[in-house]
């Protein structure tokens, strides 16, 4: 079996036969995580740059974990502090990195479209989407995959709901096609200002998140920003969670085995409760844990092997 | 891939297997502290065999774990295709203890390297012994199998199949013309 | 003397049979006549007279582009006055109007002076200037336009932005009647334009980019168009992109307003899935931005039922660092000068000629022409400003020849076909292939 694509930018352009493949690659990585030592030397000799230009504990962290456990080298860069914060050019950083010798580039960044970018620009290091602006972050939706895969068993005919600042999340344009891919049936809640006008294209819209929800397997609530607020874009901090709040409450409706996802970090009270947050339907903690595993499924699949590229 | 000739049927697959259990356990002298590891992914099948021979003859049931090479293969570089990579399963503590390392065939010896070094980063174990069903010759490494099933002169544009019921519907062994 | 021999011919108003012989003398035309005639002349002329054989081609009234950015002064690393008129000639464009918004804005006479003498002398197209609405383009106090006027503005536009207050527009409207000099609007509400990269739409909400919404361009036009109605002002809407906005303009046209409007080449060419065809590449970002396909069909059929009078470039140079970034971060614009009469003519040609080439030229001559009041027709005794364009030659688009400034084009490596092949202007060949 050969794995086709060369950059990871998105899940989009990934088959169903893509996804599972990479899931089931997890399933061996997760296997080499409870291993008394917790290393194995597939990448070993592999140089990883991690280039985190948006701030990110959680996702670089997760990253570099899964890069030393298949024994590659990793290089962390963080805008601040760096030459960036000095006034270099995305451009001239990456091509000064893989001059060093990198063969792959983690990269998170703000701007829309900079996995393209450093493709154009870079000569054949292997680039990773780790977050640019709203549009992708294809880790965090097989990740959420996998999590949801390993605890119902199957995904096809089962429905999930997304609920939260669905405009400005690159977590849920993920997810949708991810999930959707595999056959789960997609929709997302929130205040209409915090979704796209032409939503239509990506999901069904249920502004009423007691129906969203109606029979979901899956609720996975979005982080509410501040700044969104700060934005004019919905009126308070309150009235969101009064409104789209999952609680207790707010699950009853969905289905029985129901579980709730959030990326995290979490705003416990606004877009969770914390009661909900604690319970054992929140597989927030399982996601981080699957998270490294995912990512070593990728990154292995990616870096290993391919002969020469 | 044209079959040049058959190495074993069924039933003296089964006669093979049977004599390695009794000569690893004659080697180990007797089953305390000893534990089979499969090499994925006949190996593995074979492992199961070898455990339940031992059994049945009331030694003990064996520990028996599976082992994936994959991320300790020489070669993977250079791999124009991306590997299957398989379970990887060791319930148990390897350390001081005598681990029978299975396998279906030893060829140039790099998969047992690779299975050496992945043992190594689970434990420490008092001594591995290799048990193969055919040896195919053409080493690369000084690799040597501890209980061989049978010796197989091959050339190197040849392959050998070994196939297990579980996996392939029958039991046997084949030579192959390579295409 | 000049003889352009043996070329087909479109004389401003309609493209005439057979082919043609035109004679310039010094800067004006002094005979147009049908090819058979004067064969013999010729062998007459003598040495001082220089001939191109231009079978095949077509002589055309000079092209004007209304709307050009050539950032100067204050902006040159981006273009100037020269490489601007260069590019333009190369175009094949004998006019060129720059616009007001460089640093400092062309906002009073000794401003519009600058342009003018410079223009004048760059040595490609006439550059023509602009005056800018207010002063400081802030949307407060309208400017000295009468004696800005006298300097040799031809239209005044607060272009790169809508003016930005009602009342400064509807006292500019006023005041310019009396002058018969249009103002020239970038239909735009910035309040909610703002931060937007691209249209918003389909594509805009699958790839996460901020959306610029249709009702900016729509609430533009409907104010511009209310302020013209009330004050029976001259107004022309600049780069229309939206089949709303034409609607409006179509219906305003016929309640008898003054009014014109343009639409760009890319406008015409690309929709907004290019964005992400091209892989984000900020080639393809530009205010207002690619619509989509609905948009570009109306544009077309406004072309065809004359609701469209010209087609003007809003070419918009940028220094390869200010482009060549991620889109989000690189600057709204597309640099086209040098083969956007090329880029056009492909289109037509792709789409099968869907009007007559006497209206597509019309586009380029005798609309903009009318714009800025400059009589675009060939006839003896006029002057020769000439563009010849030959329907059949193909090209590829090759960024690092261009006169212009800029390097990053949507257009680069594109093979069009149908290019100008010459440009005269005042009788002076400007380019020549």
């Amino acid at each position: 079996m050969a794995w086709k694509h060369r950059h990871l930018v998105d899940v989009d352009v990934f088959s169903e036969e893509d996804l599972y493949t990479v899931l089931e690659e997890a399933v061996r990585m997760e296997e080499v995580m409870k291993r008394p030592l917790k290393k194995v030397p597939a990448l070993r000799g592999k140089v990883v740059a991690n280039m985190f230009f948006e701030p990110s504990t959680r996702t670089r962290t997760s990253f570099e974990l899964a890069e030393k456990f298949l024994s590659a080298d990793v290089i962390n860069w963080s805008s601040s502090g760096s030459s960036t914060a000095k006034g270099e050019s995305l451009e001239d950083t990456a091509k000064t990195i893989e001059a060093m010798g990198v063969d792959a580039v983690v990269v998170r960044n703000k701007q829309v479209g900079t996995p393209e970018y450093l493709i154009k620009k870079l000569n054949g290091a292997c680039v990773m989407n780790a977050g640019d602006g709203a549009r992708a972050h294809p880790t965090q939706a097989l990740l959420d995959l996998y999590t949801a895969w390993r605890h119902f068993g199957s995904l096809r005919g089962r429905k999930m709901a997304i609920v939260g600042d669905i405009l400005h999340s690159r977590v849920a344009r993920s997810d949708i096609y991810a999930f959707s891919k595999v056959g789960v049936q997609v929709v997302v809640s929130g205040p209409r200002s915090l979704v796209p006008l032409h939503v239509f294209d990506l999901a069904e819209y249920e502004p009423d998140v007691r129906k969203a929800v109606k029979g979901a397997d899956m609720v996975y609530a979005l982080r509410i920003q501040r700044e969104r607020q700060e934005e004019g874009l919905f009126p308070s901090i309150d009235e969101y969670h009064n409104q789209w709040g999952i609680n207790e409450e707010v699950l009853s409706h969905a289905s029985k085995e129901a579980v709730v996802m959030h990326p995290g970090p979490m705003n416990r009270g606004v877009e969770i409760d914390s009661f909900v947050a604690d319970g054992d339907r929140c597989l927030v903690l399982d996601q981080v844990k699957s998270g490294v595993a995912v990512r070593m499924a990728l990154l292995f699949l990616y870096l290993a092997g391919g002969g020469d590229r | 891939m044209r079959l040049k000739a058959v190495v074993m049927d069924d039933k003296e697959m089964d006669l093979t297997i049977r004599r390695m259990a009794h000569e690893i356990l004659e080697k180990l002298g007797g089953a305390q502290d000893a534990v089979l590891v499969g090499i994925q992914r006949r190996g593995v099948y074979l492992s199961h065999r070898i455990r339940d021979v031992i059994k049945s003859s009331g030694y003990g049931e064996m520990g028996c774990g599976e082992l994936d090479i994959t991320f300790y293969r020489d070669d993977l570089s250079m791999m124009a295709d991306h590997p299957m990579v398989h379970s990887t399963s060791i319930p148990f503590d390897i350390t001081g203890k005598d681990v029978v390392l299975v396998d279906d065939v030893l060829f140039t010896g790099r998969t047992v390297r690779a299975a050496l070094d992945a043992l190594m980063d689970m434990g420490r174990p008092r001594r591995v012994l290799l048990a193969v069903l055919v040896d195919r010759g053409h080493r690369e490494l000084p690799i040597h199998p501890d209980v061989v099933g049978r010796v197989v002169p091959t050339s190197r544009d040849e392959l050998v199949e070994v196939y297990v019921r579980e996996l392939d519907g029958r039991d046997g062994i084949s030579i192959v013309a390579k295409e | 003397m000049i003889w352009l021999r043996n070329a087909m011919l479109y004389d401003g108003k309609t493209l005439r049979d057979g082919s043609w012989d035109i004679c310039i003398e010094g800067s004006r035309i002094a005979k147009v006549i049908p090819c058979e005639a004067e064969k013999t002349a010729l062998k007459n002329e003598g040495a001082s007279c220089l001939d191109r054989d231009l079978r095949g081609c077509l002589v055309c009234p000079g092209f004007v582009d209304i709307h050009a950015h050539f950032r100067d002064p204050g902006q040159t690393w981006r273009e100037d006055i020269e490489s601007g008129s260069k590019a333009a000639a190369v175009g094949g464009f004998t006019h060129v109007v720059a616009m007001p918004n460089t640093d400092p804005p062309v906002d009073d006479p000794s401003g519009v002076r600058y342009v003018a003498e410079k223009g004048r002398q760059a040595g490609g197209a006439v550059v023509l200037p602009a005056g800018a609405v207010t002063v400081g383009r802030q949307g407060r106090t309208i400017t000295e336009m009468i004696g800005m006027a006298k300097e040799g503005a031809v239209l005044f536009t607060d272009d790169g932005s809508p003016v930005l207050s009602s009342k400064a527009m509807r006292i500019a409207l006023l005041y310019l009647k009396d002058l018969n000099i249009p103002l020239m609007e970038h239909p735009e509400e910035v309040s909610l334009s703002e931060g937007g990269q691209m249209n918003e739409g389909r594509i805009s909400a699958l790839c996460g980019l901020k959306g610029i919404p249709r009702s900016s361009e729509i609430i533009g036009v409907d104010r511009a168009i209310a302020l013209c109605k009330e004050t029976k002002g001259r107004l022309h809407l600049t780069h229309v992109s939206t089949k709303e906005a034409l609607e409006s303009i179509r219906k305003a046209k016929a309640e008898g307003l003054n009014l014109t409007c343009d639409v760009t080449p890319h406008h015409l060419v690309f929709d907004d899935e290019m964005i992400v065809k091209s892989g984000y590449s900020p080639a393809f970002k530009v205010n207002p931005p690619l619509r989509t396909k609905d948009d570009v069909e109306a544009l077309w059929e406004g072309l065809k039922d004359g609701t469209v009078d010209a087609i003007a470039t809003d070419h918009a140079p940028y220094h390869v660092d200010e482009k060549d970034l991620t889109f989000e971060e690189a600057k709204f614009g597309i640099a086209s000068l040098e083969c956007a009469v090329a880029v056009v003519l492909d289109e037509w040609d792709k789409r099968g000629k869907p009007f007559d080439l006497s209206r597509l030229l019309g586009l380029f001559t005798a609309g903009p022409g009318g714009v800025i009041g400059m009589d675009r027709t060939i006839k003896v005794g006029g002057k020769a400003d000439i563009t010849v364009i030959d329907l059949n030659r193909e090209q590829k688009v090759d960024v690092r020849r261009w006169k212009s400034k800029a390097r990053i084009s949507p257009y680069d490596s594109l093979t069009l076909k149908g290019w100008p092949v010459m440009t005269v202007v005042a009788g002076e060949i400007r380019h020549a292939l």
